[in-house]
């Protein structure tokens, strides 16, 4: 994605602009795209691509207030797909649908189990640990969501169209981590090294994922 | 013998195109069906063998759909989330004997091992077919895999709670059991393997359907691999449709195939039944073709036996119809036509022998049946005289040449008709063209005579047409029985001989006189025993003297040949002078005659006797070109003038003025020898031919002398020849005087010389000088 110079310094000048008109601290524009596509060409959503810088220190992210995710059960599908948390954010799983849901979790980071009637929330439960907890439904098998808790400094899901913005970025090396719930398993996670140079880098990547079939989807008997 | 042969051929025909239709019908019903049951065992094993890996995939599906309700199970899959390892493996046991596998393994998603109801040991090693774990995620993952030696249906299912956790693999055994559940199950060969290739080139096998024999050993033995097409081969020597088919596997297992056969033999035996009646159709056939058939040759060739036995006696002769086949078919019209031609042969037959026995124009019998039956009659005891007749008629040849063959017939028959009348009950027949002969049993010279004078009677009166008249001119010749032959042959050819005889004189009846017959068998061995006289000097010169009538003293002698046959004693120069003649050995009696005569001349003289000689020559001598020189010779060996030669010649000899015969007589007269006609006054002579003859002497014949005494016409004649030599200067000899008178006479006419039996007959030629001086003292 390459934008012409004199797109890019009327950007820069409004990026200096606001970045006045916010005050005090130095804001950066730059910016990290991600397009990912699977081993058939098509876009994949729900992505997520972490940026982990390499000097740590140097980047500080201003602490955020904990914040409260709702995870719906409708049509028998828990929406989202993948949520992205923070250490400390807090989710509710919320029963929006007309039948019994029996939601669990086996994961490291968090075990839990409970039944929710129609109408029905579950407590809050606080994702303090980092990790990938996997969430089902034991009644529905094909029911299933993910709770990405990360403090890495950029998170980002890709869309429909399996892009993933990274916006804000101070330059800097990262090393940049992408995980999809349908990663094939026993495969390592695809990082990258990324480096933002300056505040107006915009770097784009495309990434092809090799991809296990969507069980979310109802398995069909034949081959 | 034959026909027996003919019987067996036509049996043997009909079994051998029987049993030829029959085995080229079984061997072409045996191919098509063998080619037809090959054909379906391949097609048959081909399905099968796709039916198989299809059963296989239907194990794997409910072994899956099974394993899948298990990797659902909470309490597993929290078990293996929370690595409680010993939940987790009494969880896989179980379920694994409700699946109904052997061994169940739990695989990390790394690959490695995390749980093996199997093998403990095998924890924490990798899965050693990782292809199948990579597949498991997309679809349903199962295929065959050999696994420590043993042969196993693996399936791979995901465990998801809710993602991906783990992986279950689930471990049926394919063993001999699984095979025989399945062939029961379905429609599956009944000879079915499982082979895994263990060690490259070595199939072993590693499950069994509830078969006896060995397909895989004996094919990879045979062949040395497996085939891959469906493949006709012989396995514990039975026939076998063979074929392996792939089944599903990962990529590090060995191979593991089916190996199905398809066995001939049992499809053919459903067949056997079909084989076996036919056989016994086939013997049943053969059976009843062979009496069928020996039965039709029976009715053939039986008929044709009889048949060619009939062929037989009518070729023996024996004409008797053969014996009648009461068959409308074709042996019947053949009988039929057998018979009647057996009938038209007889009858042919004793046409054909009537008439080699009969004279067709008159009806008598011919000269063999007439042989025949005289001496069949000859032969019976009581036959002691009898008389055979020849009547001749011997102007026929004339007449046929004059009138016709049609005309003479008439006549003959005519003949026939009155011969008949006159001897009625003798046995007639006709011998010849010209001839009839009489056969009068019993009869002796009077009646033969009788019967004969009657028979000349009414042949005698000519033959009457419209406007022809014709005369016979009968002679009849009698041979008796027992005199003249005994048998009918030499009868016949007496009669005949005397018939001949007949027919010359005025007479026209004579009997047979053997004195007088010319034809005499002795005749034919005659000239033979006449070279061999000649060869071994049988032969004499007699000489009769002849008497000069002047000085009364005999001054000559002719030389007559003389021959003492050793068996017939004297033979008559007649006899034999003429046959001499025909056959050319007259120039070798001839020149005998010459030779001894002058010999003999010169012995006179030597002796005082000076004697002309004469020497008969017959008109072949004078064809001899060497004859006076010859004589010529001879007369200077002996030292003899030529006068004293004369040489005699008949008539006859001269007669026909040959320019050969003049020149020798007149070489000859030239040479001084003296030339005498013999014979003179009977022939055809006339002075006119004589005047060109060297001649010097005229023999008058003994007919004129004979009677001189008494008759005098005789006297007349004799007188006038002898006036007549004499004025043409010949000498003239009068021979046969028989009398004192005649020979006066002679004498007083002036006859020259005289011969004859009154003087003396043919003396040897040692008794002539004595018989001269007896006469000189007699008639000094």
């Amino acid at each position: 994605m390459c934008r012409d110079h004199g797109v890019q310094s009327m950007r820069w000048l409004l990026g200096v602009a606001f970045l006045l008109a916010w005050g005090a601290w130095p804001v950066s524009a730059a910016e990290l795209v991600v397009q990912f596509t699977d081993g058939h060409g098509h876009a994949v959503s729900d992505a997520v691509v972490t940026l982990t810088s390499d000097q740590p220190a140097s980047v500080t992210t201003p602490p955020q207030p904990a914040a409260t995710r709702y995870i719906d059960q409708k049509h028998e599908t828990f929406i989202p797909y993948v949520q992205i948390l923070r250490p400390g954010d807090k989710v509710i799983f919320r029963n929006s649908d007309t039948t019994r849901h029996h939601v669990y979790s086996f994961s490291g980071i968090k075990k839990f189990e409970f039944v929710l009637r129609p109408g029905d929330s579950s407590p809050a439960l606080v994702m303090d640990k980092v990790g990938i907890a996997a969430v089902g439904c034991n009644i529905h098998d094909h029911m299933s969501t993910y709770l990405f808790v990360s403090g890495a400094t950029a998170v980002a899901m890709s869309d429909q169209d399996g892009n993933a913005t990274l916006d804000n970025l101070v330059p800097g090396h990262y090393t940049m981590h992408v995980w999809h719930p349908q990663l094939h398993p026993g495969q390592a996670q695809p990082t990258q090294a990324v480096n933002i140079a300056n505040d107006s880098d915009n770097p784009h990547v495309a990434l092809a994922l090799s991809l296990i079939p969507d069980p979310r989807m109802e398995m069909d008997d034949d081959d | 013998m034959q026909s027996m042969g003919f019987r067996l051929r036509l049996g043997l025909f009909f079994v051998a195109t029987l049993v030829t239709v029959q085995l080229i019908m079984a061997a072409l019903v045996y191919e098509v069906t063998r080619h037809a049951l090959v054909a379906e065992g391949e097609r048959e094993l081909t399905a099968n063998a796709e039916a198989f890996v299809a059963q296989m995939d239907d194990i794997s599906r409910r072994v899956a759909d099974n394993v899948q309700v298990l990797s659902l199970d909470y309490a597993l899959r929290s078990a293996i989330a929370e690595r409680d390892r010993g939940t987790v493996l009494s969880v896989l046991r179980n379920h694994g004997r409700r699946v109904g596998a052997s061994r169940m393994l739990l695989i990390g998603l790394d690959g490695t091992v995390e749980a093996d109801t199997g093998n403990a040991g095998n924890v924490l090693k990798r899965f050693p077919f990782p292809d199948l774990i990579n597949n498991a995620y997309d679809r349903r993952t199962a295929a065959v895999v050999v696994m420590d030696g043993k042969a196993s249906w693996v399936v791979v299912v995901p465990i998801y709670a809710p993602q991906p956790v783990g992986l279950v693999v689930v471990n049926v055994p394919l063993d001999d059991a699984l095979l025989a559940h399945m062939q029961k199950l379905s429609a599956l060969p009944r000879d079915i393997e499982l082979a895994a290739q263990l060690t490259p080139g070595h199939w072993s096998v590693m499950a069994r359907g509830d078969n006896r024999s060995d397909l895989t050993r004996s094919v990879a033995a045979v062949h040395g691999g497996l085939p891959w097409e469906p493949m006709l081969t012989r396995v514990d020597g039975k026939e076998y449709i063979v074929l392996a088919q792939h089944l599903k596997q990962p990529k590090n297992s060995a191979p593991v195939v089916a190996v199905l056969g398809y066995s001939l033999d049992e499809a053919l035996r459903p067949f056997r039944s079909v084989v076996l009646a036919g056989i016994v159709l086939l013997g049943l056939g053969l059976g009843v073709g062979m009496l069928g058939a020996w039965l039709t040759a029976r009715s053939v060739s039986r008929p044709i036996e009889t048949l060619a036995a009939s062929v037989r006696r009518i070729e023996a002769g024996d004409y008797r119809a053969p014996p009648s086949m009461p068959r409308r078919d074709e042996i019947g019209q053949l009988a039929t036509a057998f018979g009647t031609m057996t009938a038209a042969v007889r009858q042919r037959e004793e046409h054909i022998r009537h008439q080699a026995m009969h004279d067709s124009v008159t009806g008598l019998p011919n000269r063999v049946a007439a042989e025949a039956t005289i001496d069949l009659a000859l032969d019976t005891e009581d036959m002691t005289s009898g008389a055979l007749l020849m009547i001749g008629l011997t102007r026929v040849p004339d007449i046929i040449k004059t009138l016709g063959h049609a005309l003479c017939d008439r006549l003959m028959r005519d003949a026939n008709e009155r011969i008949r009348r006159v001897a009625s009950g003798a046995y007639l027949a006709r011998v010849t063209d010209a001839q009839f002969m009489l056969w009068l049993p019993g009869a002796g010279k009077p009646e033969a005579v009788a019967a004969a004078l009657r028979l000349l009677d009414t042949l005698n009166e000519p033959y009457q047409e419209t406007d022809i008249s014709i005369d016979r001119l009968p002679s009849i010749g009698i041979a008796m029985f027992p005199a003249d032959g005994s048998q009918a042959g030499m009868l016949l050819r007496h009669a005949e001989v005397a018939q001949f005889a007949a027919s010359g004189s005025a007479r026209a009846l004579s009997f047979y006189e053997a004195a007088t017959d010319p034809h005499r068998p002795e005749r034919l061995s005659l000239m033979g025993d006449l070279r061999e006289a000649l060869d071994h000097n049988q032969l004499l010169l007699h000489y009769q003297p002849k008497l000069d009538l002047v000085s009364h003293r005999i001054d000559g002698a002719e030389a007559l040949v003389r021959w003492n046959h050793p068996r017939l004693g004297w033979v008559p120069p007649d006899a034999f002078i003429g046959m001499a003649e025909d056959t050319g050995n007259i120039h070798r009696i001839t020149r005998w005659a010459l030779a001894s005569a002058l010999a003999q001349a010169q012995q006179w003289l030597e002796q005082g006797l000076q004697l002309h000689v004469a020497v008969n020559l017959s008109t072949r001598d004078l064809e001899d070109v060497d004859l006076p020189s010859r004589i010529r010779a001879l007369l200077a060996i002996h030292g003899l003038p030529a006068s004293c030669l004369t040489v005699e010649v008949t008539e006859r000899a001269v007669i026909g003025e040959r320019d050969t015969a003049i020149q020798i007589l007149r070489r000859l007269a030239d040479q001084g020898i003296g030339i005498a006609i013999d014979d003179f006054g009977v022939g055809q002579s006339t002075f006119a031919y004589l005047r060109h003859l060297p001649v010097s002497e005229l023999k008058i014949d003994q007919m004129f002398v004979k009677h001189l005494a008494v008759d005098r016409n005789d006297q007349i004649i004799v007188r006038s020849i002898v006036e007549l030599s004499h004025q043409l200067g010949y000498r003239v000899t009068a021979e046969g005087v028989e009398n004192a008178l005649a020979l006066d006479y002679l004498a007083s006419i002036g006859c020259d010389h005289a011969q004859g039996y009154f003087i003396s007959h043919a003396i040897p030629a040692d008794g002539f000088a004595a018989f001269i001086v007896g006469r000189d003292k007699t008639h000094a």
